[in-house]
């Protein structure tokens, strides 16, 4: 099947990050639970385990937990370029939700669609574009249009 | 050179041509056509007797090839390697690139390339890896070319975890017409995607 319909862009970056040092593209975390709700057993138990480790870990994430009743539990990541990226998390376990909070982190705030080319680089030519008489010895001669190549 | 192995063809034709004449002459001869004979007879009197129509075969397709002097190939060698190193040396080579061999396939790249690897790698992002499989480094000026690879000690690629994502939720669609049959999977793939920092020569080319 083909795919050419789809939305695409190509691979970049936010800001040329990385080529100083790596910035973390993560800003804000924000943990949506309900106190009460079966579905968020599992965020409830996230909660108790790991948030506090995470955001030890990861100084430069804001990380909110905000308890509010009678909702679907869900993950809010805003990134640094304003992208907002909502995840639901309902009646998924914990380490369910550590890897998807790992995931978020790992994300720069990119749209997710397809990418057109694997590379992308701003210096497509270092010694000239290739032609016929590259690296054609001079001992050879000119050639000029019309000439045939004599045995 | 030619000249050489013209002779030699021509040579071998005289001896498979030798014992055949005779042969066939007595063949000829006992046969009903002495004109015939006569004829062909005396074009071989003609005709030198070493003589080889020239055709396509008689030499190779590719025209003369000379090898140079050993001892000018290597003084040339060394002059070359020699002025590369005071290009290294002097920070003459401009903007270098490579060709890496990296997540099973080659990669051409420069400073600050950035390229997609559509796998899970082992790097946290943030990690500064080396890329050390590397095949070719080139200059503005010059190339290096490894059989296959560049010794480590010479070159050195680096590149920076920037991203690990998860790629567009590809759908993989498998139909077969009038049978009803349909399958469909959606694939969603880990993608990595690195920075290049780094592509550096040291000048100790040998």
């Amino acid at each position: 099947m083909t795919s050419r319909g789809t939305p695409s862009r190509f691979l970049k970056s936010v800001l040329q990050n990385g080529v100083g040092r790596y910035v973390c593209q993560l800003k804000r975390l924000s943990l949506v639970f309900s106190k009460v709700g079966q579905s968020s057993l599992g965020a409830r138990e996230y909660i108790e385990e790991g948030v506090v480790d995470f955001a030890r870990q990861n100084p430069g994430i804001v990380v909110y937990v905000s308890p509010q009743s009678h909702t679907v539990p869900k993950l809010v990541a805003e990134y640094l370029n304003g992208a907002v990226k909502e995840e639901q998390i309902a009646s998924k376990t914990s380490q369910e939700i550590a890897q998807l909070i790992t995931k978020l982190t790992g994300q720069s705030g990119l749209e997710v669609i397809r990418i057109r080319k694997p590379i992308h680089t701003d210096s497509p030519s270092i010694q000239g574009q290739w032609h016929p008489f590259t690296n054609r010895p001079p001992a050879l001669g000119v050639l000029r249009p019309g000439d045939r190549q004599t045995q | 050179m030619a000249v050489n192995t013209v002779n030699g063809v021509i040579r071998v034709c005289m001896r498979f041509t030798r014992p055949a004449w005779p042969l066939a002459g007595s063949l000829r001869t006992g046969s009903c056509f002495p004109a015939f004979v006569r004829h062909w007879s005396s074009q071989d009197v003609k005709l030198p007797s070493s003589f080889v129509p020239e055709t396509s075969l008689s030499r190779p397709p590719w025209s003369e090839v000379s090898f140079p002097d050993p001892v000018e190939e290597t003084q040339r060698h060394q002059d070359v390697v020699q002025k590369v190193n005071n290009l290294l040396a002097t920070g003459q080579c401009g903007r270098l690139f490579a060709v890496v061999h990296f997540a099973s396939r080659q990669w051409k790249v420069t400073n600050e390339d950035l390229i997609l690897i559509e796998n899970h790698i082992d790097a946290e992002c943030g990690d500064r890896i080396r890329l050390e499989k590397v095949l070719l480094v080139g200059g503005e000026d010059f190339t290096l070319i490894g059989r296959p690879l560049l010794q480590r000690d010479l070159v050195r690629v680096e590149a920076t975890v920037i991203e690990k994502t998860e790629s567009w939720p590809k759908v993989h669609m498998r139909f077969w017409k009038r049978h009803r049959y349909q399958r469909k999977r959606i694939v969603v793939q880990p993608q990595t995607v690195l920075r290049i920092n780094t592509v550096e020569v040291a000048p100790g080319l040998s």
